[in-house]
């Protein structure tokens, strides 16, 4: 704009000199002037400077520079002025000039373009606002590299000493790799400018070992100046600097030995002249990648944990392998449990348990620091990580007059640190030594001396033991004691209230009186205290000698804790009024003495002694005081002792003794006895050699003044027990009825307790019968009587039965149970009054017999004769043929009735229906069926009359109804022969076939058993005796009543015939026909007679 | 482990120099000495270097390693073509004998060292390390009674690590570990052959 206005201005003035000269031609004035101006605009933009553009590098000095017209070449002058406040103008022979920096707000800046052929103005409008801030390029003041740990340092100058203060300056670094120059890393890094040249420092770590690959680095800037309101740009990028490794040793791995944490990403290279096959960490192959050259490298990610002589990372060539370890682990862990204590109050032992293992080992292990803030110092641990996971512990000095430490235990590795503190009183952790050089030594009988010694200085405070005091058999004791504390030195106790003579096993522990942990025990240590004078006088007791001549005094030995030592004798002594006589010096096992003495009133005096003196003596009277009133009493023990009980005696002056022999037999006595005192109304004794089953005899005696007096004499048993023996028994006298036994006592060694009665059983029975087992069980044949007084010993039994053997069985009871049996077989006496009784009665029965029945065969002689010797029949006289002649005349086949003497029985077969077809003279109706209501109902014409042999057993029937209904049609038979049979074997008959009666049985054993059977025909079959066909009995009962087939059967069966001989008279007579002989006065004889007999 | 606990006690009779240089001894004892404990050695060499890989990690640990292109430049190698070995005199046989075993025990030394700092919670491979070294040195004492008794002058010792083996990194000493037992088997299977042929030329 200021340039076109500029010019059209120059225009206007050639214009006004032209229209001087012509006037007159204005249209082609006005044509030329539009040409003119077009022309001289387009020179006056040729000529004059142009695209004035200004930047600035330092914010004080603008670059403004300019583009010359075409036609300006060498020699053209610039005059540029800025039309300001102060008119100031600058000539340059360039297209570009420096000024200072103007001062914000818009400026007029007048570049006057001198040339020889005249000058050209150009006219510009300059603000801070159109100038470009540009740095000046940066320079790398140095490159360095540290190849251990892959860092890039960098060094350059920001060169502030030009910009004004507090300018912000991003610097842009980027880091390329290898020859082709990759980049991998663009950063950027902000700083503030101070007025002065300041040289910055930036690193940084590379992932690849710098070793491998050539790392080549570049910076540039940008200026963030407040100040100035222009455009701000980033500068040139400065010349790359490189950093590359020259092999200096045989390693060509990198890393080497290299610590990282677990599950870093690592990247390991090779650099090798020779072509890399594989690489490998571990036992896993990686993949390659490929750097210059035959550099390759491999990239990890997520390391895992090494083992302890860590990671291999191998890369192989064709015929070499190179390689490097590498350490993959853990920083330390807070440390656990960390605990302080003294054991001595001069070194504080701290403890930690490390918690999770790094896995690091050697050099590379964890170091341990301990620090006390109070006094500023530490100790550090040497550089041994154990790999069990113990305890770990450091030792810290005490400092003298301090207690309270604050400790802080700093654990580090190269991986990373961790701590953990505690703040102890120490006075209060201590945790003594244990006791050492512990002895015992001896004040007196009851008391000891202690002393042991403790290391550590304990001047300032009071410890506290325990004084651990067991004796044999005897609950350990446990005492504490508070002592002073000295510095490094022996400790002494006095123990006292021990026993005299008593081996005690002692041992201690010590704690400070603040406790926190007792010490361990020391050793045990045993002593034996010295001996006292034995503390009572023997327990003596006195017997007078069974010829009362001679005195025996008997003494307990003292129990330990009243002897107080060994003792070596004892000294008894017998005084009266008027003389005394002493037995000295009796040895120890012995503690018995026999005095003879002439009178009954006598003190007796013994004394015990040991090695250090006498005991008190203990005196005893030695009179007997008699008693008439003596009872014998009963006792019986509880447990392992007898508790004896009796009532209070106030004559009872001193004391009660209870004496008694130990021994079951009365010989030897092993005597005891037991004191108790005068107010004691009941006394427990014990004893080890009492023994179940003995009678032991307890004498109590009371003690007066002058003597002693028997006041019970006690039988007693610790435990009854059943007696051992059978009463010894034995038959005194014997009668037809009765029996006197008379017994002896059991033995009372044998008795085994009291005697609380006899028990007496008695029953029939022989010696060898089976029954004599089993006598107390409660059978009703067996007769028992308790006999409760004991001083019984003999017992009558009575109601016997004369001449029957009888088992008797005694037996004596305590109240431990029954004693054995003892069992005798006596028999009674045979009774004469019954023998005459017995020979009497069939005598007389046997007249009476005969006189009734001679009176009988007087009255029936007629009948008698008629049946034994009948007459002999004339046949001429034979009512038969003369019956024959008058009523069967003319019928020639009746005449061989004639031949048959005899006369026939008569038997009626009865039918009951009418459907039975016409009844032959072969039929036979069994007579069971047959009752005399249904023969009454029969109709006349269906008797037929029969040979027949009648049944010998009667049979009853009683369900004739059902009978009558099913099997009506059965013709039974009762044969001859099977009136033998019952006879022969009735009882087996009887259990096998329940079903038959007598009668009739079938040769083949047809069993009866199908339920079909018993359903058809179970009421006949079951209750029907008579004859069984031999064929199958099945196949008939299965046959209905009603069917056709019935009838064939029935006629089949009818068609068998009759077994029974009709020409044999002696069987056809019924025995109930004895009533009646008139009815039938059929054969008869006597042998059917006698053989029917045994069944009545 | 119950050998290792009786070797030390034989390696303190063998460790005995011969003392009595003036009277001349036969060698026929010596070498039945030396041979008995190179037979001895030769069946633990195996033993060791299985349990020196083990504790290395793979590659090592792998079954079959084998690195035959690792050497070490101060330690002789047990190689040697038969037709020169056969040839040797006894001086010179029991020379590099002596030589060998002289640097194996200083490496045996220097590996026990690198373990301790890479696997020191392995005490049955230091064990085995410092046996294997205690064995050398009674070696080298029996052969220098051989020497003795055969008139032959004994070498000095030398120093064969020189400076070379610090700042090693971890990676070289396991490799220099692993070169160390494998050809102390090696030598010990020569110095076998080598004392069987002198016991057959001095024959008791």
């Amino acid at each position: 704009m200021m340039d076109i206005y500029l010019c059209l201005r120059r225009s206007f003035r050639m214009v006004g000199d032209i229209r001087m000269k012509t006037i007159s031609n204005f249209r082609w004035l006005l044509a030329t002037f539009v040409l003119l101006y077009l022309m001289n605009q387009v020179n006056s933009q040729k000529k004059g400077a142009h695209d004035l553009k200004c930047i600035t590098n330092n914010l004080q000095l603008w670059d403004c520079s300019w583009k010359a017209s075409s036609g300006t070449g060498h020699g053209t002058i610039y005059e540029v002025c800025i039309e300001n406040r102060s008119h100031s103008c600058y000539r340059s022979e360039k297209t570009n000039i420096k000024i200072p920096a103007l001062s914000p707000g818009n400026h007029e800046i007048i570049i006057n373009s001198l040339h020889d052929f005249g000058s050209f103005k150009s006219k510009f409008i300059l603000n801070e606002k159109d100038i470009s801030l540009i740095p000046d390029t940066p320079e790398v003041l140095s490159l360095s590299a540290d190849f251990s740990t892959s860092t890039l340092y960098l060094k350059w100058n920001d060169k502030g000493s030009v910009f004004p203060r507090h300018s912000n300056v991003i610097w842009e670094i980027k880091i390329l790799r290898k020859e082709s120059m990759e980049l991998v890393k663009l950063k950027t890094h902000n700083t503030t400018l101070n007025g002065k040249d300041t040289v910055h420092h930036w690193s940084w770590a590379s992932d690849l070992p710098l070793e491998c690959a050539t790392h080549y680095v570049g910076i540039r800037c940008y200026i963030d100046s407040l100040h100035f309101s222009g455009r701000k740009e980033w500068s040139d990028w400065s010349p790359v600097k490189n950093i590359s490794w020259t092999p200096d040793s045989q390693t060509e791995v990198f890393p080497q030995d290299k610590v990282i944490l677990v599950g870093s990403d690592i990247t390991f290279c090779c650099v090798s002249k020779e072509k890399v096959v594989s690489a490998q960490i571990g036992q896993t192959d990686c993949p390659l990648i490929h750097l210059d050259g035959e550099n390759v490298a491999i990239r990890i990610h997520n390391i895992s944990v090494s083992a302890s002589s860590g990671t291999n990372v191998v890369f192989s060539t064709q015929d070499s392998i190179l390689g490097t370890v590498i350490f993959v682990g853990y920083p330390p862990d807070i440390p656990q449990k960390l605990n302080c204590e003294t054991r001595d109050l001069k070194e504080i032992i701290c403890s930690w348990n490390p918690g999770r293992p790094t896995a690091l080992m050697g050099p590379r292990g964890t170091s341990y620091t301990l620090f006390e803030s109070f006094s500023g110092k530490y100790v550090r641990s040497k550089r041994v990580e154990v790999p069990t996971n113990e305890s770990y512990q450091l030792f810290f000095q005490m400092l003298p007059s301090q207690e309270i430490y604050n400790f802080t235990l700093n654990a580090r590795n190269l991986l990373g640190q961790s701590e953990s503190t505690i703040l102890v009183n120490i006075t209060e952790k201590v945790y003594l030594h244990t006791p050492t050089s512990f002895k015992v030594k001896d004040i007196n009988a009851t008391a000891v001396i202690l002393s042991w010694r403790l290391s550590g200085s304990f001047a300032k405070i009071n410890l506290l033991c325990q004084i651990e005091i067991s004796k044999t058999n005897s609950v350990q004791e446990l005492r504490n004691v508070t002592i002073k504390g000295v510095e490094n030195s022996g400790y002494l106790t006095a123990v006292g209230k021990l026993n005299p003579y008593t081996m005690y096993t002692f041992r201690i522990r010590c704690s400070t009186e603040t406790f926190w942990k007792w010490s361990k025990w020391s050793n045990e240590k045993q002593h034996l205290t010295t001996e006292a004078i034995p503390s009572k006088g023997p327990d003596t007791w006195r017997e007078w000698s069974s010829d009362g001549k001679n005195l025996i005094i008997y003494w307990k030995p003292l129990p330990m804790n009243e002897a107080n030592g060994k003792i070596l004798s004892y000294n008894v002594s017998c005084s009266s009024d008027e003389e005394t006589q002493s037995l000295s010096e009796i040895p120890d096992p012995q503690h018995k003495a026999e005095i003879e003495v002439d009178r009954n009133d006598y003190i007796i005096s013994v004394v015990a002694k040991n090695s250090v003196g006498s005991s008190p003596p203990s005196k005893i009277a030695s009179m007997e005081i008699p008693n008439d009133d003596l009872k014998t009493e009963h006792a019986v023990g509880k447990g392992k002792g007898i508790l004896l009980r009796w009532y209070h005696n106030p004559n009872v002056s001193c004391d009660y003794v209870i004496k008694w022999c130990n021994s079951s037999q009365s010989k030897p006595c092993l005597m005891d006895w037991k004191k108790v005192p005068s107010n004691s109304t009941e006394a427990l004794i014990e004893s080890d050699q009492f023994r179940p089953g003995v009678r032991y005899h307890f004498f109590l005696y009371g003690c007066r003044n002058q003597g002693y007096q028997l006041l019970r004499y006690i039988i007693g048993y610790i435990e009854e027990l059943a007696p051992l023996v059978a009463p010894n028994f034995t038959v005194e006298d014997t009668s037809a009825d009765s029996i006197l036994v008379k017994w002896e006592d059991i033995p009372v060694e044998e008795l085994r307790g009291f005697l609380r009665g006899y028990l007496f059983y008695f029953e029939k029975g022989e010696r060898d019968t089976s029954k004599m087992r089993g006598l107390e069980s409660g059978r009703s044949d067996v007769k028992v009587k308790n006999i409760t007084d004991t001083s019984q010993k003999t017992l009558r039994i009575a109601d016997l039965q004369g001449k029957t053997s009888y088992h008797l069985v005694l037996r004596a009871y305590t109240d431990g149970g029954m004693g054995p049996e003892k069992s005798m077989f006596v028999v009674t006496k045979e009774n004469s009054v019954g023998l005459i009784i017995a020979i009497l009665i069939p005598v007389a029965v046997a007249v009476i017999v005969g006189v009734v029945t001679s009176i009988l065969c007087y009255r029936k002689r007629e009948w008698i004769k008629e049946t034994f010797y009948p007459d002999i029949p004339n046949p001429e006289n034979c009512k038969a043929l003369q019956f024959q002649k008058s009523v069967c005349e003319g019928s020639s086949a009746l005449k061989t009735l004639e031949m048959n003497p005899c006369t026939p029985n008569n038997v009626e077969v009865l039918e009951t229906r009418s459907t039975v077809p016409k009844i032959e003279d072969t039929e036979i109706i069994s007579p069971v069926a047959e009752r005399p209501e249904d023969s009454s109902d029969a109709e006349p014409e269906n008797h037929v009359v029969v040979s027949y042999c009648p049944p010998i057993i009667e049979e009853e029937i009683p369900n004739p109804v059902a009978d009558e209904a099913v099997g009506t049609s059965q013709v039974i038979y009762i044969d001859i022969q099977s009136m033998y049979q019952p006879q022969a074997k009735p009882e087996e008959e009887q259990e096998n076939d329940p079903v038959g009666g007598a009668g009739y049985k079938p040769q083949l054993h047809l069993p009866i058993s199908s339920t079909v059977e018993d359903i058809a025909a179970g009421g006949d079959v079951d209750e029907t005796a008579g004859y069984r066909p031999q064929a199958n009995v099945n196949t008939w009962n299965l046959v209905s009543p009603d069917s056709p087939r019935s009838t064939d059967s029935n006629s089949e069966v009818v068609s068998f015939g009759s077994p029974c001989s009709i020409n044999s008279r002696q069987f056809l007579i019924p025995p109930k026909d004895e009533d009646s002989p008139k009815s039938n006065g059929g054969g008869w004889s006597f042998t059917n007679f006698f053989q029917n007999k045994p069944n009545d | 482990m119950s050998y290792l606990l009786a070797t030390p006690l034989c390696l303190l009779t063998l460790l005995l120099p011969p003392l009595s240089l003036a009277a001349p001894i036969s060698p026929a004892e010596p070498i039945s000495q030396a041979y008995s404990l190179a037979l001895y050695m030769q069946k633990n060499t195996s033993t060791l270097l299985q349990i020196y890989l083990q504790y290395q990690g793979s590659p090592f640990s792998d079954p079959g390693f084998s690195a035959p292109e690792l050497q070490l430049l101060s330690l002789p190698p047990a190689a040697i073509s038969f037709k020169t070995w056969h040839a040797l005199d006894d001086r010179e046989r029991l020379g590099r004998a002596q030589g060998a075993f002289l640097a194996l025990t200083q490496h045996l030394q220097l590996v026990g060292d690198d373990q301790s700092d890479l696997n020191p919670g392995s005490p049955i491979l230091l064990a085995q390390l410092g046996a294997a070294r205690l064995r050398a040195q009674g070696l080298l004492g029996n052969m220098a009674a051989i020497m003795t008794a055969l008139g032959l002058p004994i070498p000095p010792e030398e120093d064969t690590l020189g400076l070379v083996p610090f700042g090693a990194s971890a990676f070289e000493r396991k490799c220099r570990g692993y070169v160390v037992t494998r050809e102390y088997g090696h030598w010990t299977d020569r110095v076998v052959r080598d004392l069987a042929l002198l016991k057959a030329k001095y024959p008791a």
